[in-house]
C-alpha cells in the first residue's frame, strides 16, 4: 500500500510543481494577506495619544498576546487561511481525475482503495505545507513584518509547524474524502465555500478571542484553527515558553491530535464509501 | 478451449430504475477476440464495468480468469488490463512517465518498469514520443499509449472499450493491426466493445450483438452473416415496365426478390451458381441490363435482422464530435 501511495502522491506533486499557475496563486494570496492586511492595522494607533508608554504597552500586550506588531500576530492566522483554503480546493484535481476517467483506471488496477485515498491526503497536505512554510518566510522577509524573539530556534519553528501539520492533516482527511465523493467541481466549490469562511471567521485568525462577544467566543474556543493559531503564536511571540504556556501549548497539540484522529476515521469511512463500485 | 470470461444472467439496474443490462449470459474462450457490438446506450460499457469490478452486479454472476467478480475483485484486477473509452493518460506527464507510474501501480520494480515500458512503447511506435508530454499527443497516439498502459503487467484478458473511437480510418486500421498482433503473438484474450460494425467484422473471432441491455444474437461474424441468408444482388434494367419478380423467383437458388421500378434486389445463398442463370434468362428474354452489383452480407444486415433497425440509423455520433467532447473536457479541466 505504501509504494502505491508514494507513486500516486509523486505523480500529483510532480504535476503541481511543473505547473507554476497552480503554485503561484497560493503564494500571492499569502503575500497579500501578510503584506497588505497585516500592514493595514497598526495597533499602536488604537491607544489614545498621551497614554503613558507603560500602560500603552500593557494594553497592546493584552490585545495581541504581546506580539510586537499586527503582522506577527496575523502570520499564524494567514498560514491557517492558506491551509484551509488550499486544502479545500486541492480536491479539484481529484474531482478532475474522476471526471476524466483517471480514477477509473486506478480502480481497475490491483491497488488498495486506501492507497488512492491516502495519496490524496498526502498530496494535499504536502502542497499546503509547502505554501505554509513559504508564507512564514515571506512574513519574515518583508520590512516591519514577522518579528521573532531572539531565542527563536529551529525547534520552535518545528513546534510552530507541528500544530499546523496536525490541522492540515485533519482537514486533508475530510476534504480529500469530500473530493472523492462529489461528482462535479461545482458541488465541491459550493460545499467548500460554505465550510471554509465560517471555519475561519469563528477562530482567532484575525482578532484575539478576548474581543469576541461571548456566544462567538464559545464557538471559537473549540475551533481547531484557534488551537493551531494559539500554539503557533505562543512560540512566535515568546520563543521560550513558561510552564503555564507549555501546558497551554501541550493542551492545544493534544486537542489537534484528537481532532485529526477523529477526522481520519470519518474521512476513511467516507472515502471507502465513495470508492465503492457504482 | 477453456472459458476465461463467463457471465450468467448478468443484470445491472442503476438507482433502482434504469435497467442498463438485462440478464445477459455469454462466455469468452481463452485466446479469442470477443466483440460486444451495439449502438450507444446498448449496455456495452456497463457490461465492461461490471466485468472490471468498477460497477456492482445487481443480479446474476460473472467470473474473469477463474475469479468471481464480486467475491474476488482483487484477483480479477490482477488478471486484467483495462483500456477505457476516455483518454485517461495524464496530460502533464510524459508518455514514459505515465507508463512507469502504471507499472509501479501494478507492483513492477522501477528498473524493470522502465525497460518494459520502453519495449511496449516501441511495439506501438511511440518510442520517439516517449519523453514528450501526453498533451502534445494526437488522438491516435493517446489510444496507442493507453493500449500498452493496459499491458504492462501481462494481463490474461485485455478489455478495450471502443478502442478506435474518434480515430480516422487509417489510424483505426493501424490500431486493428496492433490488437491483432497482441492477440496472435501473445495469445492475449481481448474483450472489446465497439459500435463500428466493420471493426467487429475485421477483428473479432466472435461477437455478441447487444441492444437495449439484452444480447440479441452471438457467434462468429461469418456465422452471423450466414444467417442473413446470402448475398444481395441488385439488378437495374433499362426498361422497368414489365414486372419480372415471378421470373426471378423461378430461378434455382433465389430466395427473396424485391422490386422498386426497374431495380430488383435478389437474395442469393450461392451467388456463383445462381447469377449466371439469372443473366442468361435476362439475355434470352432480350432485356437490357443497365447495372448489376452484389454485396456480401454485412454485420449491419445482421443487426437489422435481429433488432429491426439499422445500426447506422441509431445516431451513432460522428467520430469527430466524440473526440471533440473528450478534448473539450480536458481543456476546460486544465
Amino acid at each position: 500500500m505504501i509504494s502505491e501511495t508514494l507513486a500516486l502522491t509523486g505523480r500529483a506533486l510532480r504535476k503541481w510543481i511543473r505547473n507554476p499557475a497552480a503554485v503561484l496563486p497560493g503564494f500571492f494570496i499569502a503575500l497579500f494577506y501578510v503584506a497588505l492586511l497585516g500592514s493595514s492595522f497598526n495597533p499602536t494607533k488604537v491607544v489614545p495619544p498621551g497614554t503613558p508608554p507603560q500602560i500603552a504597552n500593557a494594553i497592546l500586550a493584552q490585545t495581541f498576546g504581546g506580539a510586537p506588531n499586527y503582522i506577527t500576530y496575523l502570520t499564524p492566522g494567514v498560514i491557517c487561511i492558506i491551509l484551509v483554503f488550499n486544502m479545500a480546493f486541492g480536491g479539484i484535481d481529484l474531482v478532475l481525475d474522476r471526471q476524466l476517467g483517471y480514477l477509473g483506471t486506478l480502480l481497475t488496477a490491483p491497488i488498495p482503495r486506501s492507497a488512492i485515498y491516502l495519496s490524496g491526503v498526502a498530496q494535499n497536505l504536502a502542497k499546503v505545507l509547502l505554501l505554509a512554510v513559504l508564507t512564514f518566510l515571506v512574513a519574515l522577509a518583508i520590512p516591519n513584518g514577522l518579528e521573532l524573539p531572539g531565542t527563536f530556534n529551529i525547534i520552535d519553528f518545528l513546534g510552530v509547524f507541528l500544530g499546523f501539520t496536525l490541522l492540515g492533516l485533519g482537514l486533508s482527511f475530510v476534504f480529500t474524502a469530500l473530493a472523492l465523493a462529489v461528482r462535479s467541481i461545482d458541488s465541491l466549490v459550493a460545499i467548500v465555500n460554505f465550510l471554509t469562511l465560517p471555519m475561519t471567521f469563528t477562530s482567532n485568525t484575525f482578532f484575539p478571542l478576548d474581543v469576541f462577544p461571548d456566544w462567538l467566543k464559545s464557538v471559537a474556543e473549540v475551533n481547531p484553527i484557534t488551537k493551531a493559531n494559539e500554539a503557533a503564536r505562543l512560540l512566535v511571540v515568546n520563543g521560550t515558553l513558561s510552564a503555564a504556556q507549555t501546558t497551554t501549548y501541550a493542551y492545544d497539540i493534544l486537542y489537534l491530535v484528537a481532532f485529526t484522529a477523529a477526522l481520519g476515521i470519518l474521512g476513511y469511512l467516507a472515502a471507502r464509501r465513495a470508492l465503492r463500485p457504482e | 478451449m477453456s472459458k476465461i470470461i463467463e457471465a450468467e444472467g448478468l443484470t445491472k439496474v442503476y438507482k433502482g430504475k434504469v435497467k442498463a443490462v438485462d440478464h445477459i449470459s455469454f462466455s469468452v474462450n481463452e485466446g479469442e477476440v470477443f466483440g460486444f457490438l451495439g449502438p450507444n446506450g446498448a449496455g456495452k460499457t456497463t457490461t465492461i464495468k461490471m466485468l472490471n469490478t468498477l460497477a456492482s452486479i445487481t443480479e446474476g454472476r460473472a467470473s474473469v480468469a477463474g475469479y468471481d467478480v464480486m467475491r474476488s475483485p482483487g484477483d480479477v484486477r490482477d488478471s486484467i488490463g483495462v483500456v477505457p473509452q476516455e483518454f485517461t493518460a495524464d496530460d502533464e506527464l510524459s508518455g514514459l512517465e505515465n507508463m512507469v507510474l502504471m507499472a509501479r501501480l501494478h507492483h513492477i520494480r522501477i528498473g524493470t518498469a522502465k525497460s518494459k515500458s520502453k519495449d511496449l512503447m516501441q511495439l506501438v511506435d511511440l518510442s520517439d514520443a516517449a519523453n514528450r508530454k501526453v498533451r502534445t499527443y494526437s488522438g491516435g497516439m493517446r489510444r496507442r499509449l493507453q493500449l500498452v498502459m493496459g499491458l504492462l503487467h501481462e494481463p490474461k484478458v485485455l478489455f478495450l472499450d471502443e478502442p478506435t473511437l474518434g480515430l480516422d480510418v487509417q489510424t483505426r486500421s493501424k490500431m486493428w493491426d496492433y490488437i491483432k498482433g497482441l492477440n496472435r503473438n501473445r495469445g492475449l484474450t481481448v474483450f472489446m466493445t465497439t459500435h463500428y460494425l466493420e471493426e467487429a467484422d475485421s477483428l473479432c473471432d466472435r461477437v455478441a450483438i447487444i441492444d437495449r441491455g439484452t444480447i440479441k444474437v452471438s457467434g462468429s461474424p461469418a456465422q452471423l452473416k450466414e444467417t442473413v441468408g446470402g448475398d444481395i444482388v441488385t439488378i437495374t434494367l433499362s426498361d422497368g415496365t414489365e414486372d419480372l419478380t415471378g421470373f426471378f423467383e423461378t430461378i434455382e437458388g433465389v430466395k427473396e426478390v424485391t422490386r422498386t421500378g426497374s431495380v430488383y434486389r435478389i437474395k442469393l445463398p450461392k451467388t456463383e451458381k445462381s447469377l449466371p442463370a439469372i443473366v442468361e434468362g435476362l439475355v434470352r428474354k432480350q432485356l437490357q441490363i443497365k447495372e448489376i452489383s452484389f454485396t456480401k452480407p454485412t454485420l449491419d444486415q445482421v443487426f437489422l435482422e435481429v433488432t429491426g433497425k439499422s445500426m447506422r440509423d441509431e445516431g451513432a455520433p460522428t467520430t469527430d464530435s466524440g473526440w471533440e467532447n473528450i478534448k473539450m473536457q480536458r481543456v476546460s479541466g486544465n
